[in-house]
């Protein structure tokens, strides 16, 4: 945090860059909200030349996560939220990235496009931050992850230079991919102020069902039934806190295909009941954000995942635990507790990760700030922190973010 | 770097992959100097045949030590000059290394080293009821580590995404000969998505030497349908009106006359004979197939098909692929010399600029015919000459070129899946602004501060386009080729 009396300079340097009002100050930071990319570019000039640190914000909805050192400005890509373009017949889009991820949906509704995503927070998360987080919902089974949406980026890196990769196309191999590069680097290797998504159609045949257990272990071979079947499958998702636990299937098929028959007949035979339930159900894993929970996002094989959530929800009678886990292996926990009783469970986490495939990355730090977000071993992470330098040489984009530069 | 620093460190290498993996006569070089795009051939000093990651390790360091340029290869079907030799290169051939390490059906994954060939992955887990999905046209005989270089696709990226799409994990040598792992078995690995930018990088990054691959369920039905039509436009528009009713086939191909004709007397698929054909692929749900295919069938009649043939059996689907995947090959039958290119535009974008090409193929008395990726806007525009004819050739690679810029004038790409390697380094700076190409090499500084890998690829170099951006020069094949320098 800068002093009271650089703060007023640094908002008086920026007022000049941007106009007054595209500044202010907050909780004792200066904000800055640029209205296009040229004043992004100008503004990162003038913190380089400062050796000021910029701390990069959508929606805000996330801030919170993997957090880093405070910067000394903050700059705001609210303003940059346009819809640029929508060549429908192309099913590709062109958007501003302080476009919020709702409004970007609605517009696309309108020829019955979507971005394939179901990120957190949609109604206030932007597209800028939920691709600076690599956030992905349950949608993610079927469509896959950013990486395989996100087509082309325009990008403001450390020294103001902008720069494009990729493009408006969906195939396209010319030269290095950095889209994928920066989605999920929070921000600490440039700027993202545009980006070109590839769309698909939205489902018009989706329903959802949720089948009650015990525990998760008891719906593991339904859950390795239905992911070696042929159902079109567009979520699966087991949601466990203390002792309720639930299966949820959305299915994605014609009607006339009868799918929700099929699986109605699968669920019998493995012994268990289903019913249909509201999309709802996908939100799930909004409510583990709630307050002060720590949340840590694990990674385990697929078929690990039902044996996982059960092992979690023993570790500890102190701990509230809920957890939402993908069925391709991704699992959001959330950990409600004293201190001093989180933090030794996250380390015991961590332990177990050490000694197998998965990982534990605690995404919201909740009661045990100062625990490493990411635990990123040598030498990929030397490979990293290479790559950091030669974007970000003077360490001012979200710095301490994700790592420590070396 | 030294002039001839090979011969020094040839029995260094000799001990690290022994005897019958260092190749140093000059008759068996010959094999490596060229890749898929023949035009472009040099000599590399060595070719090292490892067979495991510990002896590109031991390369590695060598070629770090010495700062010896290395340029790994795969199978050699590269179409971009890849895997073109540098000068006093080292190629480093992973055709060896060729073994599936495990197959994981429960968690859909399968590891394999580089030079296993892409057809035989899905062999491996095909009696099971899986497959991996990437297919290009060669994927009989390309690799694995090469489709990881290229990024590679193929007619069914339309609806199941690039190699990049099923790469997991990746265990890479570095060019400093560090071994990392790079993604892995389980998603979202914390840090940069190293792997995503990795995937496609054409050898200039470091060697992959272990990959896992995610493998995808076989879907429940298929069903190929080949429609006749008198114009590549209406062919065209079909394909908008598909993608526009709601659906994503899992492929959509257009072939023109020439290419059906070629492919007609080299595989006899038994193509309808007509001006274009449309070939789309659906599959899922038996029912939802059908429903969907009767939609198909209705659009392209509405836009003029004469002909539509359901291809009903596996053997007949097989006949279809068959011959379109050897579309390029065929182009043989038509004249002595081709050259395949692999522009992309907005898919609503096809009629106009194909009017284009037709115009400037006439106007350089040229022949030029299409296959193309109709779904994803993926041309792949060959222009026939012949070699002997003087000039031809020039003449040839000038327009195949060309038809790049066109395609960037239209708002799209120079390669979808064939990569910029040699042949379209200058057509880079046409398609990025110099601050987007030197925001790549901060990737590449990052890994290959001394740029041994693959140098002199992807991107433009005064040496081969002019100190200023190329606009429509062009660089003669001898002087791309390393022969000759402009000064």
């Amino acid at each position: 945090m800068a002093p009271p009396v650089m703060m007023s300079r640094i908002s008086e340097d920026l007022s000049a860059i941007t106009g007054a009002e595209h500044v202010r100050i907050t909780d004792e930071i200066v904000v800055t909200e640029p209205a296009d990319a040229n004043s992004v570019a100008e503004i990162i000039r003038y913190a380089l030349q400062r050796r000021l640190s910029v701390g990069i914000r959508g929606g805000g909805t996330k801030l919170g996560w993997v957090r880093g050192e405070t910067p000394q400005i903050y700059l705001s890509l609210s303003k940059l939220n346009r819809l640029l373009e929508h060549p429908w017949q192309d099913l590709t889009c062109t958007v501003q990235s302080g476009c919020q991820w709702e409004a970007l949906q609605n517009a696309l509704a309108g020829h019955g496009q979507f971005v394939a995503l179901d990120p957190l927070f949609p109604e206030r998360a932007t597209v800028g931050g939920i691709l600076a987080t690599n956030d992905s919902g349950p949608m993610r089974q079927r469509y896959g992850s950013l990486r395989d949406l996100v087509i082309g980026m325009t990008l403001v890196l450390a020294d103001g230079t902008i720069a494009k990769s990729g493009g408006k196309v969906v195939k396209n191999v010319a030269g290095y991919d950095l889209c994928k590069l920066m989605t999920g680097s929070y921000g600490t290797l440039a700027i993202i102020t545009e980006a070109t998504f590839r769309l698909h159609p939205v489902p018009q045949h989706a329903r959802s069902f949720s089948i009650t257990a015990k525990d998760a272990n008891c719906l593991a071979p339904l859950v390795a039934a239905i992911r070696s079947s042929h159902l079109l499958t567009q979520s699966l998702q087991v949601r466990r806190k203390a002792s309720e636990c639930y299966l949820d299937v959305c299915l994605n098929a014609h009607p006339f295909a009868k799918q929700d028959e099929i699986l109605s007949r699968l669920v019998r035979n493995h012994g268990l009941e289903m019913r249909e339930v509201s999309e709802e159900v996908w939100k799930a894993r909004e409510s583990l954000f709630l307050g002060d929970a720590t949340v840590t996002r694990i990674a385990t094989l697929p078929v690990e995942v039902c044996q996982c959530v059960d092992n979690l929800h023993a570790m500890s009678a102190a701990v509230e635990i809920e957890s939402v886990s993908q069925s391709i292996g991704l699992h959001d926990v959330a950990l409600r507790g004293p201190r001093d009783e989180v933090v030794p469970l996250v380390q015991k986490l961590r332990t177990i990760a050490a000694s197998s495939d998965f990982t534990v990355s605690v995404i919201q730090p909740g009661v045990v700030e100062g625990i490493a977000a990411y635990e990123i071993s040598t030498p990929v992470l030397s490979l990293m922190q290479a790559v950091k330098r030669q974007f970000d040489p003077n360490n001012i984009l979200n710095p301490g973010r994700l790592f420590a530069c070396a | 770097m030294s002039v001839q620093p090979i011969s020094k460190i040839l029995s260094e290498l000799r001990n690290i992959v022994g005897e019958r993996g260092l190749i140093t006569a000059a008759n068996q070089l010959q094999t490596y100097e060229c890749d898929g795009l023949t035009a472009f051939r040099v000599p590399p000093a060595a070719v090292v045949l490892p067979e495991t990651t510990e002896q590109v390790q031991g390369v590695l360091r060598i070629c770090h030590r010495e700062r010896i340029p290395f340029v790994g290869r795969g199978s050699g079907t590269g179409l971009s000059g890849g895997a073109l030799p540098s000068e006093n290169s080292i190629v480093i051939g992973l055709s060896r290394m060729n073994r599936i390490l495990n197959i994981d059906l429960p968690n859909h994954q399968i590891t394999v080293q580089p030079g296993v060939i892409n057809a035989n992955v899905t062999a491996a887990v095909e009696p099971n009821g899986y497959f991996y999905a990437p297919d290009p046209s060669s994927q009989t005989v390309c690799s694995i580590g090469g489709n990881i270089a290229e990024n590679a696709g193929g007619a069914h990226c339309l609806k199941y995404g690039f190699t990049v799409t099923h790469v997991l994990a990746m265990t890479v040598v570095l060019p400093d000969g560090q071994i990392v792992k790079l993604g892995g078995k389980t998603l979202d690995t914390p840090g940069y998505d190293l792997a995503g930018v990795f995937i496609g990088s054409e050898g200039t990054l470091g060697i992959a030497t272990e990959t896992t691959l995610r493998i995808m369920r076989k879907p429940e039905a298929v069903q190929v349908i080949l429609a006749a039509f008198d114009s590549i436009s209406a062919a065209a528009q079909s394909v908008s009106d598909v993608i526009a009713s709601g659906q994503l086939p899992a492929a959509m191909e257009i072939m023109d006359r020439l290419s059906i004709e070629a492919a007609e007397i080299s595989v006899h698929p038994n193509y309808p004979a007509c001006d274009a054909l449309l070939l789309i692929e659906l599959d899922g749900p038996g029912v939802e197939v059908d429903l969907q295919m009767a939609i198909v069938i209705e659009i392209c009649k509405q836009n003029g098909a004469w002909e539509t043939r359901l291809a009903v059996d596996e053997h007949a689907r097989f006949l279809v692929w068959k011959g379109r995947k050897a579309a390029f090959a065929a182009a043989g039958r038509l004249s002595p010399n081709y050259i395949v290119q692999d522009g992309v535009i907005p898919r609503t974008a096809l009629p106009a600029v194909l009017e284009k090409l037709n115009a400037m193929a006439a106007a350089e008395q040229l022949r030029v015919t299409n296959v193309f990726h109709a779904g994803d806007g993926n041309l792949h525009p060959i222009v026939l000459y012949d070699r002997n004819h003087p000039g031809e050739e020039e003449r040839a690679i000038n327009l195949s070129l060309r038809i790049l810029d066109v395609c960037v004038e239209a708002g799209g790409s120079i390669t979808g899946e064939h990569g910029v390697g040699r042949e379209k380094q200058c057509s880079m700076s046409y398609m990025y602004s110099d601050p987007d190409l030197a925001t790549m090499q901060r990737v590449r500084r990052a890994f290959d501060p001394l740029n041994l890998a693959n140098p002199e690829k992807i991107f433009p170099t005064p040496r081969l386009c002019g100190e200023r951006p190329r606009g429509h020069y062009v660089p003669h094949p001898v002087e791309a080729s390393g022969i000759a320098e402009v000064f």
